[in-house]
């Protein structure tokens, strides 16, 4: 029955994409369609100069009819002139095959202009980024949330809390910020920006290497600040878990403690942990994607920076589709996860 | 039933009291209050609000200078900011008519003790008319230099002679003759750091390594001031220390801790502002869902997982880029999107609450369902939205700073998300300028305590599980 759950989270989740790109091609059509009517001004204005060198002696009035018409050719090849509910119906689709055109000022690495290239090669780099964060986000966030389970209310889960709170309305692009100052410029042990040094290292070895010294600031900096929000989470769970009559009757039957936590209370409890801590890391990862910026990271968040830098409305907004579409898998698969641990979910149908 | 409600929230402050973590946060709400409402008086930039950006109200205070109290934990002390008012002056005046010249005489002692340096000193005549004057900086040496200019428009100007700006090819020429002569003749001029020469004893390495030379530096200037109306209004020597004000200045001059006590207003308005209409639209539209129930309550959960499904800081950075909001309007948007983060609960909660037969009872007595929604579900659900308000001021503060430092912010106000964004922009983390840094995070990371220690206090009270086992 499982498998049926999976394909209607998975087509919901599609649906719910289809309604998001098409409330962004809404909300930024005029624009768009601006930018696209520069950027074919542009293109012919360029063709008509060839033409003109090729052909020395044509008549002003001819080139401006093949102007003319060149330019009413590709209004209507990218649907300019019709009626703004056909415009957001066409942007909407070519957004959903990623067909997101070119941009007006950005260039991938290998120069080229197409949005969809600077976009995909920057992608493994977030997910690299993020994704071993998180790994150690959570190793780190569930320990310490158990730790803290077993003493609640004494010194060491009072503390853990207090700095749950004091890090609450921090941005971590102003950890970052302090991080790269201590340990770049004050003690300069890791490198302050980028991927890789300049020129990278030529073997496999030592390429892998210098990534990880570059990888190993940012990291540090996401985990020491997500993980308590972890063991924060963990912590409440496991306690309200501990609560119930079940472990009563564990404990009126005299296993220990130990057993009670990882047999008993980890078991019940452990579904909602995983979700509920995946799902904060997602929505926080939503926020903290600018953070890339800071340590000039070249993946999706730092292109947030430049595109709004050199106001390339094209890639802006094909990197606003990008990361919502991976938002929507990320919570997708989390619910996939959520029923595959707890089947409970899977009877509703309801995610 | 208002009784009821007042009674209500009269045990949950009784309650509150109890924790506290609550009570530090309410403290910390109240001196944040205060920094508001005392600003005129705390900072000594009385306009730095409205022109924050505006570099000629800064002109006058020193560049890249630290926060004074740093000269508490060093044993080389930086120079305090000072204004020297001319010592002895002497007026002279020929001609007469409309041939009338009157020439000033003034000195401006400087007693310069061990230490750093300042980082400028700044000459400044106010002028009504036209003059000529020379400027003579004598060391205790004996060694000077000079400088002459004049003005030349009619009504009334001021003439700011900069030593970094205007004479460091003066110190150059006086000092160099000292130097060594070959590292003399290939040193460029530009490079040589100006006031560490100016201060330091002419021998070789002057310009390497200066040895720093206390004693009396005199400014001397003399203005001629031509035609009958020409007349000097102001004159000063300002000595751009190395320490100024409470928390230094930045690269532009800006004193930064007026910036973080103008920034301080922005943020309490957009932090309570943005929860205050999210949490109200929130909790109405999460008791609504679950009251209407059935086909509405389906929709309603369709809406709200739209919402909930786009990333919050890329749709905001995308919309300010093409839209270039207002802080109001960017207020508003921000509503858009955060008003989604009570709704869960609340629906939950309402859910519960429909069952009870008081409001069957309601329902029977011909109660509309505005007046069951307003008088019997959502006061029930007021501490709960007081707490989801406090925790969701934070989010806002940290998104309008986000925002700020993409360079999308408002710029005809001052917020701490701005000010982090020109220190982040002129490469002062690089630069260890943790004066520059630090404090507006500080601000930031603070008020955001401040929200969580009330928003968690109040969380502990309506989930009493939480607590201990």
């Amino acid at each position: 029955m499982y498998w049926k759950y999976v394909v209607r989270r998975i087509l919901y989740a599609a649906l719910i994409m289809v309604v998001c790109v098409f409330i962004f091609s809404a909300l930024f059509n005029t624009v768009a369609d601006k930018v696209m009517r520069g950027q074919i001004d542009e293109q012919v204005k360029g063709e008509i100069v060839q033409i003109q060198k090729s052909n020395r002696g044509m008549h002003p009035e001819q080139l401006q009819a093949i102007r003319d018409q060149r330019t009413a050719q590709l209004y209507a090849q990218y649907h300019l002139n019709e009626p703004m509910m056909q415009r957001i119906m066409y942007r909407t689709l070519s957004s959903l095959v990623f067909n997101f055109g070119t941009s007006t000022q950005m260039k991938s690495l290998a120069g080229s202009n197409n949005v969809n290239t600077i976009i995909y090669e920057r992608i493994p780099r977030t997910l690299l980024l993020f994704g071993v964060a998180a790994v150690l986000d959570i190793i780190l966030g569930v320990w310490l949330g158990l730790v803290k389970a077993r003493r609640a209310g004494k010194m060491m889960d009072r503390s853990t809390d207090l700095v749950t709170m004091v890090l609450f309305g921090l941005p971590l692009w102003w950890l970052g910020m302090m991080f790269i100052m201590l340990f770049a410029f004050a003690i300069p042990i890791f490198p302050s920006s980028a991927m890789h040094a300049s020129p990278p290292p030529a073997d496999a070895l030592g390429n892998f290497l210098d990534l990880m010294h570059h990888l190993a600031l940012p990291v540090i900096t996401i985990v020491l600040f997500g993980f308590w929000g972890r063991a924060y989470i963990t912590r409440n769970l496991v306690v309200s878990t501990l609560q119930e009559d079940f472990i009563m009757s564990a404990r009126a039957r005299g296993l220990s403690e130990r057993r009670i936590l990882f047999g008993h209370t980890l078991r019940s409890a452990a579904p909602p942990i995983v979700t509920m801590s995946l799902l904060a890391l997602v929505v926080s990862i939503g926020g903290g994607l600018i953070f890339e910026g800071i340590f000039s990271w070249p993946g999706l968040g730092n292109l947030y920076w430049q595109a709004v830098q050199q106001n390339d409305v094209p890639v802006l907004m094909a990197d606003l589709m990008v990361t919502t579409v991976l938002f929507i898998a990320c919570l997708a698969f989390l619910d996939l996860i959520y029923g595959f641990l707890d089947p409970r979910v899977k009877v509703g149908g309801k995610a | 039933m208002k009784g009821a409600r007042f009674d209500q929230l009269r045990t949950f402050w009784a309650e509150f009291r109890r924790v506290k973590s609550g009570l530090v946060g309410l403290a910390l709400l109240g001196v944040f209050i205060l920094i508001v409402l005392l600003a005129p008086w705390l900072s000594p930039y009385s306009q730095a609000d409205k022109r924050w950006r505006d570099m000629t109200y800064w002109i006058d205070s020193p560049r890249d200078a630290r926060p004074l109290w740093v000269n508490w934990f060093t044993s080389r002390k930086y120079t305090e900011t000072q204004t020297i008012n001319a010592a002895s002056s002497k007026e002279t005046i020929t001609g007469s008519g409309s041939s009338t010249m009157r020439i000033e005489e003034m000195e401006f002692p400087y007693q310069y003790k061990a230490g750093y340096p300042p980082n400028d000193i700044m000459i400044k005549l106010g002028v009504t008319g036209r003059s000529s004057y020379e400027v003579l900086i004598v060391r205790p040496d004996g060694k000077q230099m000079s400088y002459r200019g004049s003005t030349t428009i009619e009504g009334a100007q001021v003439v700011r002679l900069s030593v970094v700006e205007t004479l460091a090819s003066r110190v150059y020429a006086a000092l160099a003759p000292s130097e060594d002569p070959a590292f003399a003749a290939q040193k460029d001029p530009t490079q040589i750091d100006p006031m560490s020469a100016l201060f330091a004893k002419a021998q070789p390495g002057v310009f390497t390594n200066p040895v720093n030379v206390p004693g009396t530096y005199t400014v001397k200037v003399k203005l001629a001031l031509i035609g009958p109306d020409a007349k000097l209004d102001t004159s000063q020597v300002l000595v751009m220390g190395g320490v100024s004000g409470i928390l230094g200045t930045d690269d532009g001059k800006r004193d930064l801790w007026s910036g973080v006590v103008a920034g301080t207003k922005w943020a309490l308005l957009l932090g309570l502002l943005t929860s205050l209409i999210s949490v109200a639209v929130g909790v109405i539209y999460g008791v609504a869902s679950g009251y209407f129930g059935g086909w509405i309550d389906a929709l309603m959960n369709r809406i709200y997982e739209v919402f909930t499904s786009i990333p919050l800081l890329p749709i905001l950075i995308v919309m300010s880029a093409v839209f270039k909001p207002s802080i109001w309007i960017m207020i508003l948007v921000m509503c858009v999107f955060f008003w989604t983060g009570p709704v869960k609960t609340v629906r939950s909660i309402a859910l519960q609450i429909k069952e009870n037969a008081y409001i069957e009872a309601a329902r029977g007595l011909g109660a509309s369902h505005g007046r069951i929604l307003f008088r019997h579900l959502v006061p029930q659900l007021l501490p709960f939205a007081f707490a989801s308000m406090a925790l969701s001021v934070p989010g806002a503060i940290v998104t309008e700073s986000s925002l700020s430092l993409i360079g999308l912010g408002d710029a005809t106000v001052v917020t701490w998300g701005q000010i982090l964004r020109d220190a982040f922009g002129s490469g002062a983390v690089l630069k260890g300028v943790w004066w520059w840094v630090v404090p507006p995070g500080l601000a930031i990371a603070v008020m955001g305590m401040t929200f969580a220690f009330i928003g968690f206090a109040m969380d502990t009270i309506l989930n009493p599980r939480l607590k201990t086992r």
